[in-house]
């Protein structure tokens, strides 16, 4: 619970919340992505799995930053993010999750995630992961186009999103999640709509949709500029959101968070995590992790990654990470929480600062774009609206407290 | 300290452009001289503020008295009066100049002699000062002495068989410029017995003491307890403190003609003691003041806002401060519907501006949205009345005008030939009226310019180094009002005319200039929930319009893996941005629109 007053800042709760997620990136890919400015590190098309030292050396590491971890209570969560975490072999997987297990416990009915892409795994694979105790896949799919695709600089086709999904279904699973991109160079809004029809045909429980952002070292970042050919212009983009939220909520999924869509009971429980602004771990190169009130963002190369983690080990180096003050831990509480649909509870807040709150977003709730239920304290964006100006809404909130 | 017979005293300043080692000189003089202990030695001794060593150039004039025994075992006092090394202070440089007898020209023997160097050598020899050359730097690679040394013959047509090879840096030559000085620059007429007259060639104010007020004694005698008059200010003080400057402030009794010193009395602001101004006693008064006292004008303004509507009494404060110190400043309260409350303000030149911008956000700790620098348009009425005003929005409607009148510049530019192609270029695009072409030395060419100022004050300077590569200089002075075909170009934000946008610009250019404008605000002002029309007007006539689509989506996709610091951050500056911003009507505009008008090619 937060403590702050309007003037300032109270004292933080005393009771801290327990740390029972974890989230642990695999950097590794068989290429970058156009639109990708993630801590990735290239592979090429051949080598994967144990046959990679690269891999071998990182999962060494990785699981020596987990060992040096203070113990906390068993996960409930734990999400493989990357990079492209199948191109690790299942064995290669089983020593991350034991280092985990053996640190912190892992508990019954956990959610273990794990981020796959067409193309770099085998039915084997799926049912070795399986076996680990994976329940929860992601397939970054991104567009449903082969000319798309090849823009983006995706190492995929049309055809093995088809052939991964058989996997996934052979294999028995049914909790998997598609990823698509909307706004790519040269996409149509009937493109799009394609894309999102063939994904809801799949019958994933979860798509996620994310509105292309350029990031300036990116490639796409460097050859292009945002809203102009032939990137599609911002108002085709928004169209693309609305036409997402249309059918993707027509053909039965709810719209819970800015960019995520699930079935009924589907939605990522890691992924709420960081929106409901709880503690969790991060392992690797680049993860973040939010534990004791303190962010910390690792080294984003592997060279500085290891280095930070030897360091660790000496007790030497940066391994705390910055303390969140009482204001930044409420704007962000806000910032993530107001990605929810279902918003946030102003009743977590004094009554000084819930008014302030309230003032803030007067403007927008006359306009249709805040929600806020009295009797619930609920305050939330509305869909697609506010969720659209969500940046408009929070930068003016970021003032309010600033 | 005792009574230093007249015939040895040398009085002298150092002529150098920026970079060319005048004031490592001159720590090198009071080093020799034994005036400063080398381990009290700090760099640059003689450009104390910070904003000076920063920029490795001195805006305030400093001076110092050195004692020197020459080889033939004789005691001299030496003064060096310092010099700002900047056009917009030419005023100022004039009046340290007539208080020497001699100069030395200290030029890079890399480079060359520059614009500046050349308009300064000039006030100098108008003085009739003894000029003494001095090659610095000559133990760079890359220096070139017996080029330069033509040069300066050719183009300043001083006499270098003299000239004396140095490298203040390594200490090489100082002792040969010492012993010139001695030799060359010829004592202070004697005057001693005459009605005291001073000139003033600098002050600064002092929270504790009041004004401290640097001069040189030209006739007479002064001495502590002296009740004095200001002859242009007509004021009277009585000295509380006499000094000289060595370079710290040592207290004396009593300065002669020839002699240089400060005094306190009591005086509360610089403007009650300008420079170029003369000293003489109350009761016993010179019948006639030092000739060459000019007051020195603004020339170039600018509104200057807070963007925290809060800090308008922080500003006022500050200004009111730095006034105290800085007579030359000029500044009024001024509205505007954009901006809110703020002040308009007069500044010597770009440099000066620019200084006082600086000093008020570094040292005040305000933050400042400035408008675009303008000149003092005289325009004449229909009634045949005559207006001088700084600020288009005072311009009489144009039925009303009979005719307007823009200050203008003779500039001189010295370039590599190389650069002569673009520079002439310019010079035409900003009204340029070309005088005079000379070729000199050795791929080194002059250009000389009527200008209007308006074109000069705007993004010349910055131009004129960018299409050179950093080669070419310049100077400009202030040669008279020419009339012109001016007309006021409005520019309307959805509909809503904005003040601080205005400008004065030529009917030839008005075209241009609006759509460049309504162009670079589009790209300016960030996208509302609606559509912004933007316009640029000359009166009711709409001569560039451009629009502002709506917004129409702005929210984040992702927090990658769990690491929110960076969508933080994004929407942090995004609320800054915000805040910066000014309200015109319904659209907010961001600063940078409002220093759109100095960035047009």
């Amino acid at each position: 619970m937060l403590l702050v007053n309007g003037l300032g800042v109270e004292g933080v709760g005393l009771t801290e919340e327990m740390v029972t997620s974890a989230y642990v990136h695999i950097p590794f890919c068989r290429r970058r992505c156009f639109y990708c400015d993630f801590p990735i590190s290239v592979l090429g098309d051949r080598i994967q799995g144990e046959a990679s030292g690269s891999i071998v050396q990182y999962i060494e590491v990785l699981g020596r930053e987990i060992a040096l971890t203070k113990p906390t209570a068993p996960l409930e969560t734990i999400f493989f993010g990357g990079g492209t975490p199948s191109l690790l072999a299942p064995s290669q997987l089983g020593l991350i999750l034991d280092a985990l297990a053996a640190q912190f416990g892992i508990r019954e009915g956990a959610e273990i995630s794990l981020e796959i892409d067409p193309d770099t795994f085998t039915l084997e694979q799926v049912q070795g992961y399986q076996a680990l105790g994976v329940n929860r896949f992601s397939l970054g799919v991104q567009a449903f186009q082969d000319e798309l695709l090849h823009r983006a600089g995706r190492s995929h086709s049309r055809e093995d999103i088809f052939q991964a999904v058989g996997d996934l279904r052979q294999g028995g699973i049914v909790n998997f999640s598609l990823d698509l991109i909307s706004g790519l160079p040269g996409q149509t809004l009937t493109e799009w709509e394609e894309s999102l029809k063939e994904a809801i045909a799949l019958a994933p429980t979860h798509i996620s949709c994310y509105d292309l952002v350029l990031e300036p070292v990116t490639a796409f970042g460097k050859q292009y500029e945002a809203g102009k050919h032939p990137l599609p212009s911002d108002e085709i983009t928004a169209q693309m959101y609305r036409t997402a939220r249309d059918l993707l909520t027509s053909a039965g999924f709810e719209h819970y968070e800015i960019s995520n869509y699930a079935q009924k009971g589907w939605q990522c429980r890691h992924n709420r995590v960081y929106w409901e602004n709880r503690p969790y771990w991060g392992f690797g190169m680049g993860a973040a992790s939010y534990v004791g009130g303190r962010r910390l963002t690792r080294p984003r190369t592997r060279r500085e990654y290891y280095d930070w983690v030897e360091g660790l080990s000496l007790g030497t180096g940066e391994t705390e990470g910055d303390v969140i003050s009482e204001c930044d831990r409420l704007l962000e509480t806000l910032m993530l929480g107001l990605r929810l649909s279902e918003g946030l509870k102003l009743a977590n807040f004094s009554p000084e600062i819930t008014q302030k709150i309230l003032t803030g977003v007067q403007p927008y709730i006359q306009q249709g774009w805040v929600i806020y239920s009295p009797h619930s304290t609920r305050l939330q964006l509305t869909d697609p609206d506010g969720f659209l100006f969500s940046n408009t809404i929070l930068s003016d909130l970021f003032n309010l407290f600033s | 300290m005792t009574d230093v017979p007249v015939s040895r005293i040398r009085n002298f300043s150092i002529i150098a452009h920026i970079d060319h080692g005048k004031s490592t000189l001159a720590d090198r003089l009071l080093q020799a001289t034994g005036t400063v202990e080398d381990r009290k030695m700090k760099q640059q001794f003689l450009d104390n503020m910070e904003l000076e060593r920063e920029r490795g150039i001195t805006i305030k004039l400093q001076a110092a008295r050195m004692l020197y025994k020459d080889q033939a075992g004789e005691e001299y006092v030496l003064n060096l009066i310092d010099t700002p090394g900047h056009v917009d202070f030419s005023y100022e440089v004039s009046r340290s100049l007539v208080a020497c007898e001699g100069a030395l020209l200290v030029v890079d023997a890399s480079q060359g002699v520059e614009a500046q160097t050349l308009a300064n050598v000039y006030l100098a020899l108008e003085q009739n000062l003894e000029i003494i050359p001095v090659l610095n730097k000559i133990d760079l690679p890359g220096a070139e002495p017996e080029r330069v040394i033509q040069e300066i013959e050719e183009v300043v047509g001083l006499d270098c068989s003299q000239a004396i090879l140095a490298s203040a840096k390594e200490g090489i030559g100082v002792p040969d410029i010492l012993e010139s000085i001695v030799h060359l620059v010829p004592p202070p007429r004697d005057t001693v017995k005459e009605p005291l007259r001073a000139l003033i060639f600098d002050s600064y104010y002092d929270a504790y003491r009041g004004v401290i007020v640097y001069f040189r004694v030209m006739d007479g005698r002064v001495k502590k307890g002296d009740r004095v008059r200001l002859m242009a200010s007509g004021k009277e003080y009585q000295i509380d403190e006499l000094g000289v400057l060595s370079p710290h402030q040592i207290q004396v009794d009593e300065l002669h003609a020839g002699e240089v010193g400060y005094f306190a009395a009591a005086i509360k602001a610089v403007e009650d003691a300008r420079v170029g101004d003369t000293i003489t006693l109350a009761n016993s008064p010179a019948p006639e003041p030092l000739p060459g006292y000019t007051e020195a004008k603004p020339m170039v303004f600018c509104g200057l806002f807070p963007t925290d509507s809060d800090q308008y009494e922080d500003l006022r404060e500050a200004l009111e401060k730095l006034k105290l110190s800085d007579a030359a400043l000029s500044y009024e309260p001024e509205t505007s519907t954009a901006m809110g409350f703020g002040f308009r303000c007069g500044f010597l030149g770009l440099l000066h501006m620019e200084i006082v911008q600086e000093r008020l956000e570094r040292e005040y700790d305000l933050e400042l949205i400035t408008t675009a620098p303008s000149v003092i348009y005289r325009v004449t009425t229909t009634a045949g009345e005559i207006f001088e005003i700084d600020n288009p929005s005072q311009l009489p409607p144009a039925t009303n005008r009979e005719k307007i009148e823009e200050p203008y510049v003779a500039v001189e530019i010295i370039t590599p030939e190389d650069y002569v192609g673009t520079l002439m270029d310019l010079c035409q695009t900003r009204r340029g009226i070309f005088k005079d072409m000379r070729y000199f030395a050795q791929n080194r060419t002059t250009l000389v310019y009527d200008l209007p100022l308006a074109e000069v004050v705007t993004d010349f300077f910055d131009q004129l180094k960018s299409r050179s590569r950093g080669y070419a200089s310049m100077e400009y002075h202030f040669i008279g009002y020419r009339e012109d075909a001016l007309v006021k170009l409005d520019i309307l934000v959805n509909g809503d005319q904005v003040d601080s946008l205005a400008m004065i610009v030529h009917r030839d250019k008005a075209y241009s200039v609006g759509r460049a404008l309504v162009e670079k605000l589009k790209e300016l002002i960030p996208r509302h929930q609606f559509k912004i029309p933007l316009q640029a007007s000359i009166g009711t006539r709409i001569i560039a319009s451009e629009h502002i689509p709506a917004l129409r989506k702005d929210v984040l996709a992702k927090c990658y893996g769990g690491d929110i610091s960076r969508k933080k951050k994004l929407l942090q500056k995004q609320a800054k941005g915000k805040k910066r911003m000014k309200s015109i009507g319904t659209v907010d505009v961001p600063q940078e629109a409002f220093m759109a008008v100095l960035r047009l090619e």
